[in-house]
């Protein structure tokens, strides 16, 4: 795979992770602000427990260090999908609660939402440089969740955003773990294993 | 005629096809259309339109094809441009549109020529879109999170259409919603921008005639992102009096943008900007220490920012921030001179140390005190003399020697290092050569050669020198390497006075000195001339010369320009030192104008014009006219006296002929047998010949002889006799009169001969003596019938006169002069009358030759008879008033004017009873 790179393919993939950190870093900043300004909008306690959000996967995940690059982004691609939908319909249920209401509330969610996609396009890119064919969305993504109540949407709102905050972290080191020109390029054939 | 009423008919029917409402719609019918139906069209393009006729028209109307007729805004379109496709349609073509205009009409040309509009449509022509150029964008941060996108772009030319412009920009799996711009065609901002994914934007314009793309702009937004500059910038003073710490905030978190920055200061007051290495800030960091900065010097800060790997734009620079640095010991002496007054005694000198404050980056801080120091040299056991001072001048009185002195500047840090100047006796070393100034802009350049001796360094005085008030000394210090400095803040148009001093080590060069102007302008005015002396032929100019205020520059030469009033000017230059000139060549007696013109390098100015006239005369010309006429006159004058002395006698012939001398004649004489028997010798002497001028004649009128006794006129017949006898020589002796001339009386031919026809008859005549000319006439004689020689009595005459001088000088008159003023001999007639009557008084008896008008000669016979010495003083009255009666005292208060006197002798008129001239 790396005798297979061509210097413009390793400079490109190169610059996709660099803006891909970079984005994850400033996803990761806003999403924090975010946090902040949804607890309080929504009049949450910012240390409410809240339980794992379904058809996201977890961003902690045990041996990290072995996963190869494919897996990384395999992972990071299917969490930031779910993310989108998630968010799409969070911006959704924000606008039918509070109309215009709060439209600072509303545009912060929009430019996060906006940084997800972003950030899965950059998964995808890098994806494609690996030669790697790229998972097709299931259907038109997650099964609708069940009808929640106020409280719960605005629960499972905090839920996306905390677990949004933590893939934003790891995915930070997932690229940077792929962006270092080392033998973990040998890895190469992980990802070719990963399915 | 049926023609014409079907025509009518058809332009009614066509009317109402056009104009009623159809039945069914309540529209207009028209009897034709255009296609295609307002189009738009592309400019220079051509164009065809068909006008088709409705069938229905044909029929009715009797209208075709062929008949109608195109025009564009009133204005028929040439048939050329017409095609007759069929019976009911006609086509037009126009191969440029730009020629085209709205509307474009089809109409119809009936019978008649009668013109009727069958339709018309509007024609829009215009360009297709351009394809836009030259897109960029900027990303500007609004705020902390708030980023807008705005890009430009070259719309191109003008279309003359409606044109849409948008911003479109994607991401390679979501399209953004486009960006309209509002009133512009060339710019959009967008407000929803997500970093760190590359972005395809580009520009479409689009219109009716068509549409147009730029070419693609692909960038990610945060490479192109201007951010806002730092904010709350502070500044504080570290420890070191030469470092400033500046501190800021950044807008944009270090997950967003890494940033680098640009640092800039400048020192309060003045304009230009440092600036701190960018390599020393081309890191993320929220502050900076700058250093090597001045002591004591307040400075002024301002920051900017941008993406730390040069991708984007420059922030503005922010806020501007102040800060002082702390403050340092004097990093210098203060420059030190002196100025030593010795007017008051040469040996004692009254020395002014004067220093210059130090510059503040050389003081470091606040200057609390001078600590001068003088160190007498001549004299190694004098103490040293220490004052410590707050201002920047100090004032010694020194007797004469060499002194050194020190001065030192303190400010709470420390002290400077010291300044020391050498005072010696006398400027005895070698001083500059070759002053020289040269202006330059608004400095004035002074140079130097160096002496071959090596300076320590000069002192320039100047100062400007004005007429009016002392020269102010300013001065500066120069290192002893340099040869030249410029002054500053000299003022054009002045004189100043510069003076350059070498400072050696071991004494000080006298200085030289050199006048200058930075700029010089022609005088402001002209020197006022005026003659000091004016002669024939020169003239001697004086004039002042002009005040240095006045100057405005070196006076260069004056120029004398002088002119008679119809003659060419002359020109004359002098040389600026002189304050006189003298004119020569000069036309006499001429009015000349004259006026001074002084001229510097940068022009001139005429003063007021002097006139003078030259003289007439040179010096010495009147003189030496004068006195050669003069004496040349005295010259002949002299001769002619000198002539006239040796000729008297001729001319004493001629002018006082000689009369007989009744002084000299006595009876004896005037008898031929005793013709010298009466020697008066001193008689002679007294009264020479020649003496009488007049001789008076009385006469006596025929008529009145009856008014006298025949007793008083026996002397008449006597005198009768006599008169027979003496008849034609009456001139001789006795017909002389008071008023007669001496011509007419005297002769000189018949003065012998008068003598002896008189010799043997003695006769006496009154003789009234007038003045000859304005002498006084002394003594009036009668003749008298006494024959009593005229001697005793003239002797007792002079006798009685006790002799008086003044008598004897009358009677010498008397002898002289005839008299002819009767105005000044009236009194002295008078007296000289009464004289005579004392002197005669026993001769009155005789006395006969009476002159008595007819008016007088009663009251004078009356008299005669009471008082002949009364009527003989009245005879000698009337004699000398010619017949008029006038008393004596009447004479005094009424002296007779000249005009009234009978000045020359007039022949006697002979008549009845008169006296004939004997």
């Amino acid at each position: 795979m790396a005798a297979a790179d061509s210097p413009s393919t390793a400079l490109r993939r190169r610059d996709l992770c660099s803006r891909g950190i970079r984005l994850a870093g400033k996803m990761r900043a806003d999403v924090a602000d975010l946090l902040d300004a949804y607890v309080e909008q929504q009049g949450l306690d910012a240390s409410a427990s809240v339980a794992a959000v379904e058809g996201v996967p977890l961003a902690a995940v045990e041996r990290w260090d072995e996963q190869t690059g494919t897996q990384r982004l395999l992972e990071n691609l299917a969490a930031y999908r779910a993310f989108r939908a998630l968010l799409a319909q969070m911006l959704e249920e924000q606008r039918e609660q509070l109309g215009e209401a709060d439209a600072g509330l509303g545009r912060a969610l929009a430019a996060v939402l906006l940084q997800v996609s972003a950030f899965a396009y950059h998964l995808e890119e890098l994806l494609r440089l690996e030669s790697r064919g790229i998972p097709g969305e299931e259907g038109d993504g997650p099964p609708p969740p069940p009808r929640l109540s106020l409280f719960e949407q605005k629960l499972r709102g905090l839920g996306v955003l905390r677990e949004l905050a933590q893939w934003a972290v790891r995915s930070v080191r997932d690229l940077r773990q792929l962006a270092k020109p080392s033998p973990a390029t040998g890895a190469a054939p992980g990802l070719a294993e990963s399915p | 005629m049926f023609s014409r009423w079907s025509w009518v008919a058809c332009g009614f029917y066509l009317v109402l096809n056009i104009c009623s409402p159809d039945a069914s719609g309540g529209l207009v019918q028209s009897c034709g259309h255009i296609i295609p139906e307002s189009p738009v069209l592309a400019l220079g393009s051509n164009f065809t339109a068909l006008c088709i006729l409705n069938e229905s028209c044909l029929d009715f109307g009797n209208i075709y094809a062929s008949q109608i007729i195109w025009k564009i805004k009133n204005r028929l379109v040439p048939k050329e441009q017409y095609r007759e496709i069929n019976r009911t349609v006609s086509s037009v073509t126009f191969n440029d549109t730009s020629s085209l205009a709205t509307p474009l009409t089809c109409n119809i040309l009936a019978d008649g020529q009668i013109e009727q509009n069958i339709y018309g449509i509007t024609v829009t022509v215009g360009l297709a879109p351009e394809k836009p150029k030259n897109l960029s964008c900027i990303v500007h941060q609004v705020s902390r999170f708030t980023y807008v996108m705005t890009c430009t772009w070259n719309p191109g030319r003008h279309t003359f259409l409606d044109t849409q412009f948008r911003l479109r920009y994607s991401w390679p799996e979501e399209i953004f919603p486009d960006c309209i711009p509002k009133d512009v065609n060339n710019s959009c901002t967008v407000s929803d921008i997500q970093f760190f994914v590359n972005t395809e934007i580009w520009v479409e314009a689009a219109n009716a005639l068509g549409k147009a793309e730029s070419d693609p702009l692909v960038v990610d937004p945060i490479d192109i992102v201007k951010p806002l500059s730092p904010q709350n910038v502070s500044v504080s003073s570290g420890v070191l009096p030469t470092v400033l710490k500046l501190s800021w905030e950044n807008w944009i978190s270090d997950t967003v943008m890494t940033l680098k920055f640009n640092i800039r200061y400048r020192i309060v007051g003045d304009t230009n900007w440092m600036e701190v290495p960018s390599e020393d800030t081309a890191s993320p960091r929220t502050s900076f220490s700058v250093q090597g900065l001045r002591p004591y010097t307040e400075y002024v800060f301002s920051i900017r920012c941008m993406k730390e790997d040069g991708m984007g734009y420059w922030s503005d620079w922010s806020e501007e921030k102040t800060g002082i640095t702390t403050e340092d010991q004097p990093s210098k002496g203060p420059p030190i001179w002196r100025i030593i007054d010795t007017s008051h005694s040469p040996a004692f000198w009254t020395v002014h140390l004067i220093w210059k404050a130090l510059k503040p980056f050389e003081a470091n801080g606040v200057i609390l005190q001078y600590e001068v120091t003088v160190r007498d040299k001549s004299s190694l056991s004098s103490p040293v003399k220490k004052y410590n001072v707050t201002s920047t001048n100090h004032t010694l009185q020194l007797p004469e020697g060499t002194y050194e002195v020190t001065l030192i500047a303190r400010n709470s840090v420390g002290a400077s290092p010291p300044s020391v100047l050498l005072i010696p006796a006398s400027n005895s070393k070698p001083p500059v050569k070759n002053l020289r100034t040269l202006p330059k802009h608004d400095k004035l350049w002074v140079g130097w050669t160096a002496p071959n001796s090596y300076v320590l360094k000069y002192v320039i005085e100047w100062c400007l020198v004005s007429s009016s008030s002392d020269c102010v000394i300013e001065w500066q210090v120069a290192l002893g390497d340099v040869q030249g400095i410029d002054l500053k803040g000299i003022k054009p148009f002045k004189c100043y006075l510069i003076t350059v001093y070498p400072l050696y080590a071991d004494g000080q060069g006298s200085g030289q000195s050199v006048k200058a102007y930075l700029k010089q302008d022609r005088p402001s005015k002209g020197p006022t001339v005026q003659t000091k002396k004016v002669g024939k032929a020169e003239a001697v100019l004086t004039w002042n010369h002009l005040t240095v205020e006045e100057q405005n520059g070196f006076i260069r030469n004056y120029t004398i320009l002088y002119k008679t009033i119809d003659g060419n000017e002359t020109v004359v230059t002098v040389d600026p030192s002189k304050t006189e000139y003298t004119l020569s060549s000069l036309t006499s007696d001429t009015l000349y104008t004259v006026r001074m013109m002084a001229s510097t390098d940068s022009g001139s100015r005429t003063g007021p014009d002097f006139t003078f006239t030259t003289q007439k005369f040179g010096k010495g010309e009147i003189e030496a006219i004068v006195v050669p006429v003069c004496l040349a006159f005295l010259l002949i004058v002299l001769l002619g006296v000198l002539f006239c002395f040796n000729k008297r006698d001729l001319i004493k012939k001629h002018i006082w002929p000689i009369v007989p001398d009744p002084s000299k004649s006595n009876i004896a004489q005037w008898s031929p047998q005793v013709p010298a028997k009466h020697n008066f010798n001193s008689k002679d002497q007294m009264y020479p010949e020649g003496s009488f001028t007049d001789v008076s004649v009385v006469e006596i009128e025929a008529d009145d002889k009856k008014s006298f006794s025949e007793q008083d006129l026996k002397p008449f017949d006597l005198l009768k006799k006599e008169k027979s006898t003496s008849e034609g020589h009456s001139s001789g002796i006795g017909g002389s009169s008071c008023m007669s001339s001496p011509r007419q009386s005297v002769s000189d031919s018949d003065e012998g001969e008068t003598t002896q026809n008189t010799s043997s008859t003695v006769q006496y005549s009154t003789v009234v003596l007038n003045g000859y000319r304005d002498q006084t006439p002394v003594q009036v004689f009668s003749r008298s019938e006494s024959t009593q020689p005229l001697l005793d009595s003239e002797e007792r005459s002079e006798d009685h006169a006790g002799g008086a001088d003044s008598t004897a000088q009358r009677q010498q008159y008397f002898r002289q002069n005839g008299g002819q003023d009767e105005t000044n001999t009236d009194r002295p007639c008078f007296e000289r009358t009464k004289q005579i009557t004392r002197a005669n008084e026993g001769d009155l008896v005789g006395f006969v030759q009476l002159q008595i008008s007819g008016q007088s000669s009663q009251p004078l016979g009356l008299g005669m008879e009471k008082n002949t010495q009364e009527a003989a003083l009245s005879s000698v009255l009337q004699t000398c008033t010619e017949g008029q009666t006038v008393r004596p005292e009447t004479v005094e208060e009424n002296p007779l004017s000249v005009d009234e006197m009978p000045k020359s002798y007039l022949p006697q008129t002979v008549r009845q009873g008169g006296y004939m001239p004997q």
